[in-house]
């Protein structure tokens, strides 16, 4: 129920930013800020140690029986983690607000999407969950078209209509869920996951439609992501959006996409045949490597880590295909009884999978601490691309070794939170896909070198001196980078913080069951 | 029936049972009538829209308290008092409630004509609301049709009276083929009742018959090939009548269609399912393309008043397809709930729309003339855009719980092609309504300011947008909507 509490306080908060006339900075950094620390504090007592798998139930109230409409909750230890990350964006999201007198609404819309969030991750009812999902859509389109740079109209609408196109699918996956299983349970409606959710019940959906669901589900997922096919929205809406809604997209929407995946799909991981796994290994491993070296050749900053990220969005869905696959030839019990201790079942699928969760929160976290320094840099010079920035190490140094820290988090360094989620999808898919791997070695090289690359050119060699004076950042400014930094490399080094109640909630899903 | 065993079969049905359950329409009618008396009075209009409002308001319970419960037919099956009728007549009352006021500012002359007409209409429509005879339904139609030709040339230029003109004729048209589709009818069944059909002479007259309803229907509903009238119409009357030959006649359109031809033409449902689901497809698809390009404010709204027709209609081939493939009342009575709650927010995302047209004082309203206007008014902003974004079918409003139940119903009925082509269009139809989104909210004001931002103009957004929102957090009502649906076949 304390959790159902923040999130109506969340609710509360959101809607009276609206009505607020001035102070409205210092009202939203307050008001996400409580919402993370009661957050955090709540899935750190209940997850970090005692959790043991499973749903934890929240809310239960039934809005229409007999339509099957019920608003219900659960949280689990994978959603704590992402609940942690996502109130974490959305408090770093209102610190890098640029004030002004235009700059209203902007935190309205930041406390929405991080209601939508919110509400995305606690539903265990799929109306509610299609709800929240396209919630997060509409403010982060307003905060694109109203406070965007260049392109914003076109960027805007092409970012709706794509997500939006993609949502649909889900709408159309879920209604079908609906329908089949109101056939097959004598006219039962209902919208909960928890009846929806069922592998044995999908399987016996005739083949046609069991196939066009899981495309509804897939395709809306991978838009999210973005993976590769349906990405062409990203560069775009990533580069027109205010900095706090890059944020946004970065963190929030990969956690939508993230979630789909590894909270939806995973519990029913037996309705997907080898060949569709296969299919989500490629497009995850032709994402690392396409949008690492699309990365490559960006000018502007913003671009390229909007590759990055997305890049590394692509090791989740590489380990999502990878671990279901190779988790597939374990046995139940032995997957029941899986543990972060117990090798044999760790390394059949449960690490990749942990793993692909991991680097969800880990790439979350990383984003939004690069995207917070680049903010930043592009407030003291003006600049974003990589060619007029250049040597401003020697002016602001805090700042600038700071970006460095994040973008060798980014790219993988060990002992920061990159390396640990993208090592153990990389070790744990092996088994899986073989030789493969090199394509991942490929992928990973890139993304070293232009990282590497973009550092050199931007923060070292000689200063660029159009830029002229520049001042560091200030304490303050310090804390919020600095605080990600810690958050990074604490689980980084102590990665069994979030490794434990992964791995209790994928072993508590109780097998891949029979490909 | 003969006049006779009309006359006869109304004395035993008893004259005080009609009275009682007509009490709403004898309310609407005499105050109607006497509005106009007052005119000669010259009295305020605004004391005009008030007695209207009122009355509406006293007839909605009327309605609830005299026509609710357990099925009463009259005059052999002519009408019939059923909770299906009363929800139509209910939300058709609502609709003309809708635009007492905010019609107020432009109607300056001879404003008790206006409400008078007003009233007639929705006497008319809830005559039709209950009838289950094409002649009845005819005669209410037509009744209604031609108080909004004359409501369609209130204003004060050429340009509305064109747009009435146009109206008239098409209408007449229509009128036209209704009156000859229905005389076939009678030649192939013998009876202008729609219920309880159980011979069919001619099935060539029966098929004639479709064809000529579904024209003269299509023609007052502005379906696919039929629907050129609507657009010059619509942008050419006054905003507030716009908003209510969008919406209420509308609604009252889709009730027939759903009436006359899953109920009247019940023998032979195929060709029903034929006829409309093409209909339909070409409807959808054609508002929503043809408005992408429309740079005229109230013709994007026209189009895509034309598209939400084709996904209304939808209702009539999910039950046509669901009845004659054998699947059990639970997906019709599901099908026909997400028609009626539909028809109640379409009132209001539709009715809204135009009516926020209002806040603009210039007859012909460009997409640019709203540039600006969260800069001016960001609640009436807001409140237009939540309405733009029901008609999008996005989450939190009511528009995106009609499609919902829409879908489901598509899906349910087995129709999933169809779901997929509706989910396209809606789609489709986003790019539109982000445009004047767009416009509103990140563009600057044009240099001539033509805004009319008064409470007037303003509030009546605004309400509409929170009734939207609501509506789409009523989850209880659906339920009862799907018990009440079976009543649409008496």
């Amino acid at each position: 129920m304390f959790l159902l509490a923040i999130f109506i306080l969340s609710i509360l908060v959101a809607i009276g930013s609206f009505a607020l006339m001035k102070r409205r900075r210092e009202y939203s950094i307050i008001a996400s800020a409580a919402v993370m620390v009661l957050t955090v504090v709540y899935s750190l007592i209940h997850f970090a140690s005692s959790y043991s798998g499973g749903y934890v139930s929240i809310s239960n109230i039934a809005l229409s029986p007999s339509t099957g409409i019920y608003f219900s909750t659960a949280v689990t230890g994978f959603t704590a983690w992402l609940l942690i990350l996502g109130t974490v964006i959305i408090f770093i999201a209102t610190l890098i607000i640029r004030d002004s007198k235009e700059s209203k609404t902007i935190y309205s819309y930041t406390l929405i999407a991080g209601t939508g969030l919110y509400g995305i991750l606690i539903s265990r009812d799929f109306l509610f969950f299609y709800i929240f999902w396209e919630v997060v859509l509409i403010p982060v389109y307003f905060m694109i078209g109203q406070f965007g740079g260049k392109n914003k109209d076109s960027a805007s609408m092409k970012f709706f209509v794509y997500t939006q196109f993609g949502s649909l699918f889900i709408l159309l996956a879920i209604l079908t869920l609906y329908n089949f299983y109101s056939v097959s349970h004598s006219g039962l409606l209902t919208f909960q996951m928890s009846a929806l959710l069922n592998t044995a019940f999908i399987n016996k959906i005739p083949v046609l439609w069991k196939d066009f669901l899981i495309f509804g589900f897939l395709f809306g997922f991978l838009v999210k992501m973005p993976s590769f096919p349906v990405h062409s929205w990203l560069p775009d809406s990533y580069e027109s959006a205010p900095f706090p809604g890059t944020v946004i997209l970065a963190g929030g929407l990969s956690v939508m996409g993230g979630y789909g995946l590894f909270g939806i799909l995973l519990p029913v991981s037996g309705i997907f045949s080898t060949d569709v796994l296969y299919v989500l290994i490629i497009l995850g491993i032709v994402s690392l490597i396409y949008f690492s070296l699309t990365a490559m050749f960006q000018q502007s900053l913003k671009r390229m880590l909007a590759f990055a990220s997305a890049a590394a969005m692509g090791f989740v869905t590489i380990a999502f295909g990878a671990g279901i696959l190779e988790a597939g030839t374990i046995s139940a019990s032995a997957y029941a009884s899986a543990n972060i201790y117990n090798y044999t079942t760790f390394y059949s699928g449960i690490l990749e999978l942990s793993g692909g969760m991991f680097q969800i929160v880990a790439h979350g976290l990383i984003m939004a601490m690069l995207f917070a320094s680049l903010y930043f840099i592009t407030e003291r010079t003006g600049k974003q691309t990589i060619m007029n920035l250049g040597g401003i190490f020697r002016e602001v140094p805090v700042l600038s070794s700071l970006f460095l820290a994040g973008l060798l988090a980014s790219l993988g360094l060990p002992g920061l939170a990159g390396f640990i989620g993208e090592f153990s999808i990389f070790v744990g898919s092996f088994q899986a896909i073989g030789w493969v791997i090199f394509f991942i070695i490929f992928g990973m090289i890139v993304t070293a070198s232009y990282h590497i690359w973009a550092a050199q050119k931007s923060l070292f060699g000689p200063y660029n001196e159009t830029l002229g004076k520049i001042r560091d950042i200030n304490s303050k400014e310090i804390s919020i980078l600095m605080g990600l930094l810690i958050m990074i490399f604490i689980i980084g080094i102590v990665p069994n913080l979030v490794y434990v109640p992964l791995v209790s909630y994928i072993a508590h899903l109780g097998g891949i069951g029979a490909l | 029936m003969n006049p006779y065993a009309f006359a006869t079969s109304a004395l035993t049905s008893g004259l005080v049972s009609v009275l009682e359950h007509y009490s709403s329409v004898f309310l609407l009618g005499i105050v109607g009538f006497i509005i106009l008396a007052l005119g000669i009075f010259r009295i305020n209009k605004k004391i005009t829209a008030g007695i209207t409002f009122a009355a509406m308001a006293i007839s909605l319970p009327l309605l609830y308290f005299t026509t609710t419960g357990p099925a009463v037919s009259m005059f052999g099956g002519t009408i019939i008092f059923n909770n299906f009728g009363t929800y139509f007549a209910m939300v058709m009352v609502i609709s003309s409630m809708f635009i007492v006021f905010p019609a107020l500012q432009k109607i300056n002359l001879k404003s008790e004509v206006f409400y008078a007409l007003l009233l007639f209409i929705t006497v008319g429509m809830i005559i039709a609301a209950f009838s289950y005879n094409i002649i009845t339904i005819f005669i209410a139609f037509e009744s209604v049709s031609i108080g909004t030709y004359v409501l369609a040339s209130f204003g004060k230029d050429r340009r509305t009276l064109e747009a009435s003109i146009k109206y008239f004729f098409t209408g007449t048209v229509g009128t036209a083929f209704i009156i000859f589709g229905a005389s076939f009818f009678f030649m192939a069944t013998s009876t202008f009742n729609l219920v309880g059909i159980t011979h069919v002479n001619s099935s060539q007259a029966f098929l004639i018959a479709m064809a000529f309803l579904i024209i003269g229907f299509g023609f007052k509903m502005a379906l696919f090939p039929l629907h050129q009238w609507a657009l010059d119409t619509y942008d050419g009357t006054e905003n507030s009548v716009s908003a209510f030959l969008s919406s209420g006649t509308k609604i009252l359109a889709f009730l027939i269609i759903l009436r006359v031809f899953l109920v009247g033409f019940s023998s032979d449902l195929q060709s029903v399912y034929y006829f409309f689901v093409i209909i339909a497809i070409l409807t959808m698809t054609y508002g929503n393309i043809a408005a992408l390009s429309q740079t005229n404010l109230k013709r994007i709204l026209g189009y895509s008043s034309i598209a939400q027709a084709g996904y209304l209609i939808l209702v009539v081939v999910i039950v046509a397809y669901s009845s004659t493939s054998g699947l059990g009342t639970s997906v019709i009575d599901f099908a026909i709930a997400a028609g009626m709650f539909y028809s109640l927010v379409y009132i209001f995302m539709k009715g809204g729309a135009f009516i926020t047209m209002n806040v603009i004082s210039k007859e012909k309203i460009e997409l640019s003339d709203i540039s600006g206007l969260a800069k001016r008014s960001p609640a009436t902003a807001v409140s237009f855009a939540i309405i733009l974004l029901a008609l999008a079918g996005i989450p939190l409003t009511g528009g995106f719980m009609a499609k919902y139940y829409l879908f489901i119903a598509l899906i349910s009925g087995q129709l999933w092609w169809l779901a997929i082509i509706a989910i396209l269009n809606s789609a489709i139809s986003v790019f539109y309504y982000l445009r004047i989104i767009q416009q509103m909210f990140w563009k600057e004001p044009l240099e001539e300011e033509t805004f009319n931002l008064t409470t007037w103009t303003k509030s009546p957004v605004i309400i509409s947008a929170i009734i939207v929102v609501a509506l789409g957090l009523l989850y209880a009502m659906f339920p009862v909507l799907i018990s009440t649906a079976g009543g649409l076949f008496g």
